[in-house]
This record gives C-alpha cells, structure tokens and sequence, in this order.
C-alpha cells in the first residue's frame, strides 16, 4: 500500500471517528427535537434514583407495574449507590444527558432548584394534586414560594429509646413532657463507665463509657434539632443571612458541650470508634438516638427492643422536628413531551394507593400520602417501633434543615466549627462568632457575587 | 563531473530540507500513521481536557451551568484562601514524612530480603499484601489498631500507664498516623523497585570491595548505595509525586461512611490539596476554583520534578 492510499485511509478513519463523536453529542438534542411532534407513540423517559438491595428491586416492580398501566410512556432506569449516584447525576447535568426525572435527597433540590437544573413545578402541582392529601410539598418549597420536587418519601426524626436499658436502669420511659433537660437528667443514669458506674455517681470516668445516654451525630441527628428546639438556628427566613451568633444557640451548644463533658452524649472523637457514627443505637451502646425513620431499619435489623416518642421541648417549651422529603425533580432541559410522561410517573407514585402502600412495606420512610400513612398498613405493621403515630405527630412542629443552594457547604463550616468546641478546643462563644462570620462568607459567595 | 553530481545532489537535499518544514516526509508521515491511535487518545482526552481545565480555573464554572469567565478571580480567592494554605502545608507535612520514610525502610528491606534466607518468598509476598489490598481493607486494619476504644495502640499505651490517644481524631497526630499506615501500605512496591536495582549490582565489586578489606557497612555505602542511586531516585520521584496526589487513603480513613464533606478531619489537620480540590469541585459544585487548585497543585509538582532532575546530576550514577 501506498503511503498516499495509506493517509487516505487514515483521512477516512478520522473522519468516521470524528462522526462517531459528534453523533454522540447531537444524539440528545434530535431526540429532544422529534418527540415534540405526536402523542400516540410512546415516549422514553430517563429516570433516575439511588437505592440498594431490596429497594432496587421494589422501585423496578414498580415502575414495571406503571408501564404496564401507561403503555405509551416506557421508561429507562438509572440507578446507583447514594454516593456514586449524585456524583454522576452532577457530571451528566453538566454534559446535558441527565436523566429527565431523578429521586435527589431531600437536601439537595435547592442545590439543582436555584442553579437552574429543576424543573418548576408549582403550575403542575397546583393543577393535579390536593396539596391537604399529602406529606411534606411544602418542605421542598424555595423562600420565593415556588415548588421544585414532589417527595417520594418522608424522613423524620423521632426520639428512639432502648427499652431494655431503661427497664435495668429503672427510668422511666420518655414521653412527650420531656425536655432536653430531662432527656440529660434520664441519660445520666444510662450512662455506664467500664468500671459500672453511672454518670451521675462519683468517681464516674467520662473518658472511658461503656454505653451512652444518647447518640448524638452531626446535624440531622445532632446539633440542628437542639438549637432549634432552643429557639435558635443557622439561616434566617430568607436562607441567605446566617443568625448562627445569638443567644439562644449558645444556650443549645452549652447544653451539648456540657453533656458531651460528662459523657452522656457521644462526643465526634467517640464516634471514630464504631464502624459507623450510625451504629452506637442498633449496636446498643447507647440509651437513646435522635433518628430519622429510616433508622428503624438498622435497629429492627439487630433486634433491638425500643419504642419511639416525639422529640424533647427546649426550655421554652418549643419543639423541633428535623424533615428531610427526599423527592423527586424534572429535569429542566427535557421536552414537553418527556417532561409531561415524568409528570404521570410522579402522579402516579404519590397519588396510586397500591403504590403508595407497597413502598410503605419496604419501611425505609414515611409514605408521602397521608391516608396511607395514617392506615394500620403504616402504623400498626408489627414490626417495631409500636409508636409510629410519634413521627406522624412530629408534623406539627417539623421543619426543614435550613436547605439552600449551598447546603453541604455551610453545614461543612458550622460542622467543623461546632466540632471545635464538642472536643473543648475552643470556647462556645468564640465556636458561634467563628461560624457566624464562615457561615456567612459561604453564603454571600454564591448570592452577593 | 563527479563533483557537479555531488553539489548537484547537495542543492537537491537543500530543497528537500526546506520541502520537509513545509510537508511531512514519506517517513514523517507513515510515523504519525503509526502513533495516530496515541495521537488522537492524546488530543482528545489529555490535551483537551488540559486546556478545558486551564480555561475553567479562570472562569466561575458550577457544572449545572456553562463556564463564566472571571480571569484571575479564582486565583485571588486561592491566595486568601486559610483552608487552601492548610492543605498545601499539610500535604508538604505529610510528603516530608512520608517519603524519606518509605524510602529508607523500603531500602533496609530490599537489602534484607535480598540475602539467601529460609523462607524469603515468604517474607517479600508478606511485605507485597498490602500494596495489592485496596484501601478500604487497609482502613480495617488500621482501624484495629488505632480504634480509640477498642484499638491496639491505647492498649498498649494503658499496658505502660500512659495516656490513651484519639489517634485519628487528634490534630496534631492524624497526619502521622496517615503516614504510618501509608507507609505500611506502600513500602512493599518500593521494596520491589529497590531489589529489582539491588540485583543490577554485578557481583565482582563486592569482591573486590572485600579483597580491599571492605566490612558489611562499607560496602553497603561504597558499593550498593552509588550504585542503586538511579533506582533510589526514580522511587523518590514516584513517591513524592503520589503523595502529593494523595486522596483515596485520607477520604476513606477520616470521613465517615463515604461522606466526603466529613473527609480531612478533624478541623481540617489532614485536608490536603487533592481532597480539597475534590471537595470543592464535586461537593459543592465549584468547578473553577476546584480547576485553580489543580493547576496549582501541576506547577508545584512540576518545580519540584524539576528541582530533583537537576540536584539527581550531584548523586545519581548511571552505569555506563
């Protein structure tokens, strides 16, 4: 061969490879352009969620049982491991092929919301479905009233309490009357060093605890729910202006820090010994956890004989119940059509009863629909915890993390800060002012530009 | 006749030399055939998404939205940055103890491993384990012996009436023990690398060194240490550069459960630069900044090859 019919050849390669690559990037866009014309043909919808183990299975009976009743929407799932599934849900936005509808966790819709990568959906909401009927729309509101997800299930948190050890103990099991103070007076009690003495003995040993009063870890399950009890907080209505710097918190924070001293509560460095910061409950090291509902999993799991009851009151006899609605979002940039066939399959989640009941079986949160939340199918499984009507009740004084565009981000600083004075490496006072001033610069970095 | 011919074809190279800057010759061209499937893996995913990298580090980039270009903007928020200059001071703390330890201990093995002993496959397969384990595995057995409750090593403190440590969650001890277990992990490829140069070393001069009355010590640092220098060399090089590179290790064995927000604890002593720039780019979406870093992290890395090229000119011996 010829060199001249040789770089012909190689001409002809590089001009196959380069068609090769621009079909890949165009493919989107003609697949978008097309659809737009006809109703009668099916259309292919993207869906995309996290999930593992027998979640994956049920999500994919369910969405066979959804084509089966909408034989002209066909849908192609998408699903991975929580971490690796927003890292590559990022990645896919960013090259424009993401999903046209995915599950995000509940703290991440404003993230997708305000930069512009969520579809809005209050026009839709407000047509196709009685907002009374159903669990937690509103905690995936913007501050500028709009709606941005639909939740696919509800997290909220409860106070779980090891029955067992408050029967050896001989305290009284809680209940609603409590407050944080009596929540730490009680965990003294269930507080037991290695030599078997309790933390509210002399001679107790803080630094070496054999079991806790309570489990206390990071914000959902930690320091949020406390300050906000205690009438303080991170964010202002807005979501914009950072009030970490008042009173009220340092009240909540001296409040932690004195029990982590005492070693009632699980401390940051006391949660490296465990295989995760999640395993002291199930594993029954400590009392009492502040948990989420899908928490029941890990502790039903291990056989833990506990109940539930609604969270503690502040001193002002206020209460705050951490939510995360966990939802789902439509893709901004898909068409018409598409976005209209991942409206039926949302529509069809919250608002099927049969749905809705099946993956209420599965027990990973709290169905959206209030009348099967409300149903004995929910509330009397017979899988523990008995009080399930607790997170019911929690409703009335539920709120959201104080979610915005940059979430993970401040909560990484007011973390790091507030660990600081957990470990007694700074003072409480110096810890708020710190933060406040950190929390903030995260915040005007992404809406004072 | 014969010298016309001579500055005949003298004058016609002449015009081919000036052809060839304007088109390839046969050769030229069959070469680029021949690397072409190279040249365009090269083109497409190293030398345009190098300069896609360069061009984002000057722009305000979120991934969700198309880059905006910013020009220095990311820069100047890099050199005001307090975490950014503690990352790159705990990455030159964790590379200066991690890469002369590694180094000598992987040597002292090497020439242990490299005599007829009983049982020396044994002892070089059991030093090789760790560097074929993935991280997470290692994280266990760090775990049992730095777990501050149920760990080995406050056993041991405790045995001698000292003071038991948070190891990992101690800001002045997690990068050292970072390394320690790096070192752990690590030191068996090296050893490799070092008995592979150890073997290069010809018998004869160690006879000769011993007729000259030569002891063990002598040879050691006469004979083997000159001539290993072109090994010991490449694995300084390969060392510093992946611990600047550092991250699987410091995100599996400080954050918690895969959450990379948690990664770098406690109060950011063990954030290094390849973590931070993970974090910010992947976590919270701050592409650009996270591109600055990289191309911080390039230049540094690029001086500091640079430097140990010229100073390898003083120690290094090749065989000729």
């Amino acid at each position: 061969m010829s060199v001249k019919r040789l770089s012909k050849l190689m001409a002809v390669l590089l001009g196959v490879f380069m068609l090769i690559l621009s079909g890949c990037s165009q493919k989107t866009n003609q697949e978008g352009g097309s659809d737009s014309g006809s109703s009668s043909k099916t259309t292919e919808i993207t869906l995309g969620f996290y999930s593992s183990g027998s979640a994956d299975k049920k999500m994919n009976e369910i969405i066979a049982q959804f084509e089966k009743e909408h034989p002209n929407i066909k849908i192609k799932t998408q699903n991975a491991p929580y971490q690796q599934f927003f890292q590559k849900l990022d990645t896919q936005i960013a090259g424009g092929n993401a999903p046209d509808v995915w599950l995000s966790d509940g703290v991440f819709v404003q993230k997708y919301a305000e930069r512009g990568a969520a579809k809005d959906l209050t026009e839709l909401i407000n047509k196709d479905l009685n907002k009374d009927d159903y669990y937690g729309l509103d905690f995936n509101k913007g501050p500028e009233g709009k709606y941005w997800a639909v939740p696919q299930g509800i997290q909220i948190a409860a106070l779980f309490y090891n029955k067992d050890m408050f029967d050896k103990a001989g305290v009284d099991y809680p209940d609603e009357s409590w407050t944080w103070e009596d929540l730490k007076k009680a965990g003294a009690k269930l507080t037991i060093d290695t030599s078997g003495k309790t933390a509210d003995e002399s001679g107790f040993n803080a630094s070496s605890v054999n079991q806790y009063g309570l489990t206390f870890f990071n914000i959902t399950e930690g320091w949020m729910t406390v300050l906000k009890s205690y009438g303080g907080g991170v964010l202002g209505d807005d979501l914009k202006k950072s009030i970490v710097d008042s009173p009220e918190n340092k009240e909540a924070v001296n409040y932690i820090v004195d029990g982590m001293e005492r070693g009632i509560f699980t401390d940051p460095s006391d949660l490296q010994a465990f295989q995760s910061p999640m395993s002291p409950f199930p594993s029954q090291t400590a009392a009492m956890r502040i948990g989420i509902y899908a928490r029941v999993l890990a502790a039903n799991e291990t056989g833990v004989n506990y109940d539930v009851t609604v969270l503690p009151k502040g001193p002002d006899g206020k209460r705050f119940s951490p939510v995360i609605a966990n939802s789902w979002i439509i893709s901004n940039k898909t068409s018409d059509e598409k976005a209209k066939a991942a409206w039926e399959w949302i529509k069809y989640w919250v608002s099927e009863d049969d749905v809705q009941k099946q993956w209420a079986e599965l027990g990973e949160a709290v169905p959206v629909k209030k009348s099967v939340a409300n149903s004995d199918l929910f509330l009397n499984s017979g899988d523990k915890p008995k009080n399930k009507q607790a997170f019911l009740d929690s409703f009335d004084f539920a709120g959201t993390l104080d979610v915005n565009a940059v979430w993970s981000e401040w909560v990484k600083v007011m973390g790091d800060n507030l660990n600081r004075a957990f470990l007694n490496e700074t003072t409480v006072d110096k810890a708020l002012e710190n933060a406040d001033k950190e929390v903030q610069d995260v915040l005007d970095e992404f809406y004072n530009k | 006749m014969i010298g016309n011919l001579k500055s005949q074809t003298n004058i016609q190279t002449q015009v081919n030399t000036k052809k060839k800057r304007k088109s390839l010759s046969s050769e030229g061209k069959w070469g680029l055939l021949m690397i072409s499937p190279y040249l365009i893996h090269f083109i497409v995913f190293i030398a345009f998404t190098l300069l896609a990298s360069l061009y984002f580090s000057f722009s305000s980039y979120d991934m969700l939205n198309p880059p905006e270009w910013v020009g220095l903007e990311n820069y100047n928020k890099l050199i005001q940055d307090p975490v950014f200059w503690k990352s790159l001071k705990n990455t030159a703390y964790f590379t200066i103890l991690f890469v002369p330890t590694q180094t000598i201990l992987a040597l002292i093995l090497a020439v242990a491993l490299n005599q007829s002993l009983k049982g020396l496959k044994f002892f070089r397969i059991a030093h090789f384990i760790p560097v074929i384990s993935s991280w997470t595995v290692v994280l266990y057995v760090a775990d049992a012996i730095f777990n501050p409750r149920f760990g080995l090593a406050n056993d041991l403190l405790l045995k001698f009436g000292l003071e038991p440590q948070k190891w990992l969650n101690d800001e002045h001890l997690v990068i050292p023990v970072l390394v320690l277990v790096a070192v752990w992990k690590g030191v068996g490829y090296m050893m490799v690398i070092f008995l592979a140069g150890l073997q290069n070393v010809p018998e004869d001069l160690y006879e000769a060194a011993e007729i000259e009355g030569a002891g063990v010590i002598q040879k050691f640092r006469y004979v083997t240490v000159p001539l290993i220098s072109g090994t010991t060399f490449l694995v300084l090089v390969l060392s510093t550069i992946t611990t600047f590179q550092a991250f699987e290790q410091i995100y599996v064995m400080t954050g918690n459960s895969g959450d990379i927000t948690a990664a770098g604890g406690p109060n950011n002593a063990s954030m290094v630069l390849m973590l931070y720039l993970f974090q910010q780019g992947f976590a919270f979406l701050k592409m650009g900044y996270a591109s600055a870093i990289a191309w911080i992290l390039f230049i540094i890395l690029f001086v500091i090859t640079l430097i140990q090229v010229k100073l390898q000119k003083k120690w290094v011996h090749y065989e000729k």
